[in-house]
Formats: C-alpha cells, sequence, structure tokens
C-alpha cells in the first residue's frame, strides 16, 4: 500500500500553505514530517486525508485519486491530533462506542476491548474523558482511531503536553501501530523522537519540502537546522 | 436503516452530554420563566385581555429560548475538536444535521412547555382552549426553529462573529415562523374551530420540512473545512 500527495496545493485566503507539496508513505512504515510553526505540516496531514479542500495537486492511494468527499476514503483513515476530539462528558466507553456507531460498528465490544488494550486504557473504560489526565485522554483518543481499523493514520504533534510516561505509552502504541499493514504519518516538533520512531522523514519549510530523506543516519541537530535557518520567513503569498 | 441509526446515534449522545452538563436546558427555563413574569407584570390586564396576547408573548419567548439553546449547539463539538473527527468518519452530513436537529428539537419542547405554562399561569389565562390543539400548532412550529437554529448554529460557530451572527442570520427567517405560530396559537386560546386553525398550521409545515430539507442539503458546507 502506498499514499501519495503530488503536488499538492492549499490556500488559507491569500496565504499559500502548501505550494507543490510532493510526499509519500508506504505501508508498514512512519513517515515523519518536520518544519517550524507555519511551514504547513497540519495542512499536509489535512489534504493527505481528505480533510482539507485541495486547491492543486492530488492524493493517491495505490495509485487510486481519493478524496475526503469519499466516505470510503474516510473510512480507512485515522487521525490523532494534540486536541483529543473526545467530549469530556462522557465516558471513554460511550465515546468510543459513539465513534464505532459513525463507522457503522454495531456490534463494537470486541473492537472496543481490543482498541483499549492495545493502548494500555482498558481500565479506564467507565472514566468520564474530563477526569482523565492528558496522557490517559491521548490513549483513549488513540483507542478511537484505531477502533475501525484504519489502513492509514495521520497523528498531528500527538506528544504535546505528555509527560515522559505518557509519552513513552504513546511511543510504544505507535511504534506497534506501524509494524501491521498500516501507513502511519507523524507530523511533530520533537525531531529526536520523530527520528527514532520514522523510517522516512521530510522538512517543510514555507510550504514546501526542504529536506526528504531515510531517518536512519540523520541527528536531530542536522534535521533541526535544516529548518530553523529559514523559520522565520513568511508564509509564501499566493501570485496573483 | 443506516441513516437513522446515525441519527438516532448523534440525538442520544447530544441529549446525554446536555443531561450532564446542564449548560441549555436551565438557560433555557430560567429564560422562559422570567420572561413569563416579566411580561404579566408589565402588561395591564385590565385594559388588554390576557387571551389577546398570550399567544404573541409564547411564541417570543419560545423563538428567543430556540436562538439561545441553538448558540451552544456546538460548543461541545468544537471545544476538544471532537467535530473534526465527526467530520472523518463516513457519516453523512445530513445525518448529523438531522441527529443534532432532533436533540435541539427534545430541548425545544421542554421549554416550551415550560413557556407555555408560565406564560398561561402569569397572564391568568383560565381556559387556554384544547391542549391538542396547541400541540398541533407547535409542533410544526418548533420542528422549524430547531431546523433554522441547528443550521444556523453551525455557521455562528464556524464564524468570527460567533453567537452574535446566529440571531442577525436566524430572526429574518424565522419571520413566517412566529407570525403563522402566534395566528394558530391565538385562534386556539379564543376556542375557534379547527378549520381556523388549519391553515396556519400547514403552512408551518410547509416551512418545517422545507427548513428540514434545506438544511439537511446545505449542511455539509457550513461543516466542511
Amino acid at each position: 500500500m502506498t499514499l501519495e500527495g503530488r503536488d499538492l496545493v492549499c490556500d488559507y485566503g491569500p496565504t499559500r500553505a502548501l505550494d507543490g507539496v510532493s510526499a509519500s508513505a508506504q505501508a508498514g512504515a512512519i513517515l515523519a514530517v518536520f518544519g517550524p510553526n507555519g511551514a504547513g505540516k497540519t495542512t499536509l496531514l489535512k489534504a493527505l486525508s481528505g480533510e482539507r479542500r485541495l486547491d492543486g495537486g492530488r492524493v493517491l492511494f495505490d495509485g487510486v485519486p481519493v478524496s475526503g468527499t469519499d466516505p470510503a476514503w474516510r473510512a480507512r483513515v485515522g487521525v490523532v491530533s494534540h486536541r483529543t476530539g473526545l467530549y469530556e462528558k462522557l465516558t471513554v466507553e460511550e465515546n468510543l462506542r459513539f465513534f464505532a456507531g459513525l463507522h457503522g460498528q454495531r456490534a463494537a465490544d470486541d473492537a472496543l476491548r481490543t482498541a483499549l488494550n492495545r493502548v494500555g486504557a482498558s481500565a479506564l473504560a467507565a472514566a468520564r474523558v474530563g477526569e482523565l489526565s492528558r496522557g490517559q485522554r491521548q490513549r483513549a483518543a488513540l483507542a478511537r482511531t484505531l477502533l475501525h481499523d484504519p489502513e492509514v493514520v495521520f497523528l498531528d504533534e500527538p506528544f504535546t503536553g505528555l509527560d515522559p510516561d505518557g509519552a513513552a505509552l504513546l511511543e510504544a502504541a505507535l511504534a506497534e501501530l506501524s509494524t501491521g499493514k498500516r501507513i502511519v504519518v507523524l507530523a511533530t516538533h520533537d525531531v529526536a523522537r520523530g527520528l527514532r520512531l520514522a523510517d522516512r522523514f521530510l522538512v517543510l519549510r514555507c510550504g514546501r519540502v526542504a529536506l526528504e530523506d531515510a531517518a536512519v543516519g540523520h541527528q536531530a541537530p542536522d534535521v533541526t537546522a535544516a529548518f530553523d535557518a529559514t523559520a522565520a520567513l513568511a508564509p509564501a503569498e499566493v501570485a496573483g | 436503516m443506516r441513516e437513522l441509526r446515525w441519527i438516532w446515534l448523534f440525538a442520544a449522545k447530544d441529549l446525554r452530554t446536555e443531561l450532564r452538563s446542564g449548560g441549555r436546558l436551565p438557560a433555557m427555563a430560567a429564560f422562559v420563566v422570567l420572561a413569563g413574569f416579566l411580561f404579566a407584570v408589565s402588561l395591564d390586564r385590565t385594559q388588554i385581555p390576557s387571551r389577546s396576547v398570550a399567544a404573541g408573548l409564547l411564541w417570543l419567548v419560545v423563538l428567543f429560548a430556540a436562538i439561545a439553546g441553538a448558540g451552544r449547539t456546538f460548543d461541545l463539538e468544537d471545544r476538544h475538536g471532537a467535530f473534526r473527527h465527526v467530520l472523518l468518519a463516513p457519516v453523512s452530513r445530513r445525518a448529523v444535521f438531522l441527529g443534532k436537529t432532533a436533540a435541539n428539537l427534545v430541548l425545544l419542547w421542554l421549554a416550551t412547555a415550560l413557556a407555555f405554562v408560565a406564560v398561561t399561569a402569569f397572564l391568568g389565562v383560565r381556559s387556554p382552549g384544547a391542549l391538542v390543539a396547541h400541540g398541533a400548532v407547535l409542533l410544526p412550529g418548533t420542528v422549524g426553529l430547531a431546523a433554522v437554529g441547528t443550521f444556523f448554529g453551525r455557521v455562528s460557530s464556524h464564524s468570527s462573529l460567533g453567537d452574535t451572527l446566529l440571531p442577525v442570520l436566524a430572526l429574518p427567517l424565522l419571520v413566517p415562523v412566529v407570525f403563522f405560530g402566534a395566528t394558530a396559537t391565538a385562534r386556539v386560546f379564543l376556542d375557534r374551530p379547527w378549520p381556523e386553525v388549519a391553515g396556519p398550521v400547514r403552512l408551518l409545515w410547509a416551512f418545517a420540512l422545507g427548513a428540514l430539507a434545506a438544511g439537511a442539503v446545505l449542511f455539509r458546507h457550513t461543516a466542511e473545512d
């Protein structure tokens, strides 16, 4: 399985967030996306997942064009971000059942238990999300994402606000994620952690790919230097 | 079948969340009782018969309770980014709209029942007419209010103007609901025969079904990025 973005262009009003970005990710591997604030990391993930309408380019899954308007494509995608996307007044189990229902999973008991076990959150099922720590919420969010067994998982700054224990647990869960047939795309500021987890990486700078390579053999300072030097540059303006 | 299940899922989730957070319903109830009381003390009932003004006041209270409730429809959805994950699921936007409208409708019915009791009690309306007839008028009216409120609740939550935009967009569209609703309710209060009430009720149903259909079709344009 291959996910490929070709010449992706996304505009926010007059600001061009992605300017002809091409990227590809393979099954069983993690692609890390690095870059300074405003480089276009989140927009790239939204473009690839179909969450963001494209102003140019296309996204291909195994060579077939896909779009966020297609429910069949959305059923194959899972997203984890720094915002948990869970309802605080509901328990973890109620949240998971609700989202499982949206994915058409009626008898979700087994899937629910499996998803919670995989992220070490089975003890949290009856707890209201609003009463959980940040790390526990993030694990519940990951369980929600795994519930429908997505083929492509996008992780947008999933480690933000996590303590070392929470980060370690999430890291272990992510490592397990990529051992299957899944495609995993991870956007993060934490270059050292990203290089440790990823098989390949790319650096975005002002909406363009500045560097793309295999993670092996790269150190965090080298990669950080690639985007730090130009972090203060303004985003590209749309011509005309 | 799947659409119905999604609608049920959304309505049940919204009502459960509302029950636990207790945000909208107490606010709507407080407004309804306070408005009924203020209208009652500010009117000189020796000059204006209560039954003549009760219908208009009832519909005004219900209208503003609907707007107040609709303004917070998407608060909990957006607060922790849950709506992003709803939109990422393969659920139809039509079902999301209808599910949220159904939950708003249940809350609005509770507020409407309370408003009816408050207005008739505070204004001292001793014989308000047949309750079934009032229900037959209020049902299509509240469906229209809930549908328009839910749709524009999403539009305003998506806008930088926030809740201030909701009444500006919704109120002009809701004038027919209040006009036909108050006309029909006034006739019920005055014990007029049903054929005199049926005309405005048919128009209320036409508005309600039109609002539901338009909202179901257009909601995806307001929901997606």
